[in-house]
């Protein structure tokens, strides 16, 4: 396994990229305004490009350059870009009515993070192993996870769920990338091009939404219509 | 104790003090470069000191001694610190186990307290709405400059900036540790709020705005171009913590020989160029925030240097 044996520079590299995009996804969960929020995922997509990227020069695996050429395309590029047109076309700027104020959700990510630490060391002492880069990928694949969910969960506007969901996916990706390094080509486009589909068929439940429904806050979809 | 390294010092003390002016006609063209306008020149800071070195001195009745001696002591307080801090040479000085950083840290508090002082002392509303706001900004900062300071001794353990300098000359896998990442953020935050920059200080001198402006309102002639010299010393300062001690610490000169101590001031200014382009897009992209309002971004530096302090312990 890669990360038992990686030299001090290269686990200060991977520890770097895996904490900046815990934070990113902090800066996330706190922004009042849904453009910044996509920005934030943006530059957490290239953060996790770039570490893949690392992953395929000290691992000596030459199809992880593809994949992080991939995921810099795909994830960092043409998902905001999607996305963005969604924001243009929608009338919503920021997320007027919070089930969860977002100092408060602040906290309550912050407590999913001690949570997926504790986890984390459980799991980790159950595998056997103890590297600091091991806990602290589990810890941050597992958090960003539970940041995701909680976004899901506490905001209303269409939109923050498409970012919840590509959050998940995000963390999902950075730990497989840490931890297990040599997946299949395959399955890694298979989830790339997975993302690309949820987030056209998001668009098109958006406009969808927008021409029946008039809204596209889940706030205002409460009353049944036959 | 040789007679080059006493002849070193003195040549740090001398660069902060005649390229202080350089760095801050550098922010101020650039930032008028980049909405467009000409801008005043490069050397226009000189221009202004030279201009304000020959006015007549012009006090209030009210004023007392501090009034006089505020300034001096500001003055005195930002040619201490380059005595203690790496600018032109990557080894201790002659002095310059006065005191580490917080020792430093103490020198350019005390000048700012000359100056609140200062401020009170006529007795006019402005001084003591400047002085006011100064004492809330710093409460506010002090506690992260303090943290950023433990945990800049947790990792290279210990206080010396020169110790650190070399630590991250000399291991690639320090420099790139979340740790030094995370330090580098809150200070810049820091950086900001110390030299009088967006998102706290404004650029534009309405009394509704003013807090440096403000403390230093009743000053004239000399006495203010003094106050005006030590505040770009004490930018010039902080830059030069920030660059040869945290972001950039190559290029400093090893030796002390005349050649080497040349280069790394042309290095010296080159890199604050750098850092002042950073300033500049802050500047130009960050709007000035409502007063209270101004805890957020100390409250992001806080927590990067708890964040710092904790990256450090699980290394």
């Amino acid at each position: 396994m890669l990360v038992t044996h990686l030299t001090p520079l290269a686990s200060s590299f991977f520890s770097l990229l895996a904490i900046a995009s815990l934070v990113l996804s902090f800066v996330m969960l706190g922004s009042q305004w849904l453009r910044d929020y996509m920005y934030a995922f943006g530059l957490q997509s290239w953060l996790i490009a770039v570490l893949s990227a690392l992953m395929a020069f000290y691992g000596g695996y030459p199809e992880l350059y593809l994949i992080a050429l991939f995921t810099a395309l795909f994830r960092g590029l043409v998902l905001p870009y999607l996305v963005l047109r969604i924001l243009r076309r929608m009338q919503v700027s920021r997320e007027l009515h919070l089930v969860v104020q977002r100092s408060s959700s602040l906290v309550v990510g912050s407590l999913c993070v001690m949570f997926s630490l504790v986890i984390a060391y459980r799991i980790a002492g159950a595998v056997g192993l103890t590297q600091n880069v091991v806990v602290l990928a589990l810890t941050v694949m597992l958090s960003m996870k539970l940041i995701g969910f909680l976004m899901l969960a506490v905001r209303h506007e269409a939109i923050s769920h498409i970012l919840g969901l590509l959050l998940l996916e995000n963390g999902i990706f950075l730990g497989s990338q840490i931890l297990i390094p040599g997946m299949p080509l395959l399955i890694e486009l298979v989830i790339l091009f997975d993302l690309l589909v949820a987030v056209v068929c998001f668009g098109v439940l958006v406009r969808y939404l927008l021409a029946h429904a008039g809204t596209t806050s889940s706030r205002d979809l409460k009353r049944l219509v036959g | 104790m040789t007679a080059r390294d006493v002849l070193a010092q003195i040549a740090q003390v001398l660069a902060v003090l005649l390229l202080s002016p350089l760095i801050q006609g550098f922010i101020l063209k650039f930032e008028e470069c980049v909405q467009r306008a000409q801008g005043p020149s490069l050397v226009q800071p000189y221009r202004d000191l030279w201009k304000l070195f020959h006015k007549q001195l012009v006090v209030p009745e009210t004023a007392s001694w501090i009034f006089w001696s505020a300034p001096v002591a500001a003055f005195t307080a930002m040619m201490t610190v380059p005595l203690l801090i790496p600018v032109l040479t990557d080894y201790p000085l002659p002095l310059s186990n006065m005191g580490d950083i917080l020792g430093g840290g103490l020198i350019l508090t005390l000048g700012t307290f000359f100056v609140n002082l200062a401020a009170l002392d006529s007795g006019s509303a402005y001084g003591g709405i400047g002085s006011s706001r100064t004492v809330m900004v710093s409460i506010l900062a002090e506690p992260t400059l303090i943290l950023v300071f433990v945990a800049i001794t947790l990792m290279a353990k210990a206080m010396l900036p020169f110790v650190v300098n070399h630590l991250l000359v000399a291991d690639a896998a320090v420099y790139w540790s979340p740790t030094h990442l995370f330090l580098v953020l809150a200070f810049f935050i820091l950086l900001l709020v110390e030299t009088d920059r967006l998102p706290i200080h404004s650029s534009t001198h309405i009394e509704v705005y003013m807090i440096e402006e403000a403390r230093i309102l009743e000053y004239s002639g000399p006495l203010l171009g003094v106050l005006k010299w030590a505040s770009m010393m004490k930018q010039f300062i902080l830059y030069t913590i920030f660059c040869n001690v945290l972001v950039l610490p190559w290029g400093l000169s090893r030796e002390g020989t005349a050649v080497g101590i040349a280069a790394a001031a042309i290095t010296v200014v080159l890199k604050f160029f750098l850092v002042a382009c950073l300033v500049i897009v802050v500047e130009t992209a960050q709007s000035r925030l409502r007063f209270y309002r101004y805890q957020e971004p100390l409250a992001a530096a806080f927590l990067l240097a708890v964040l710092a302090v904790v990256a450090n312990q699980i290394r």
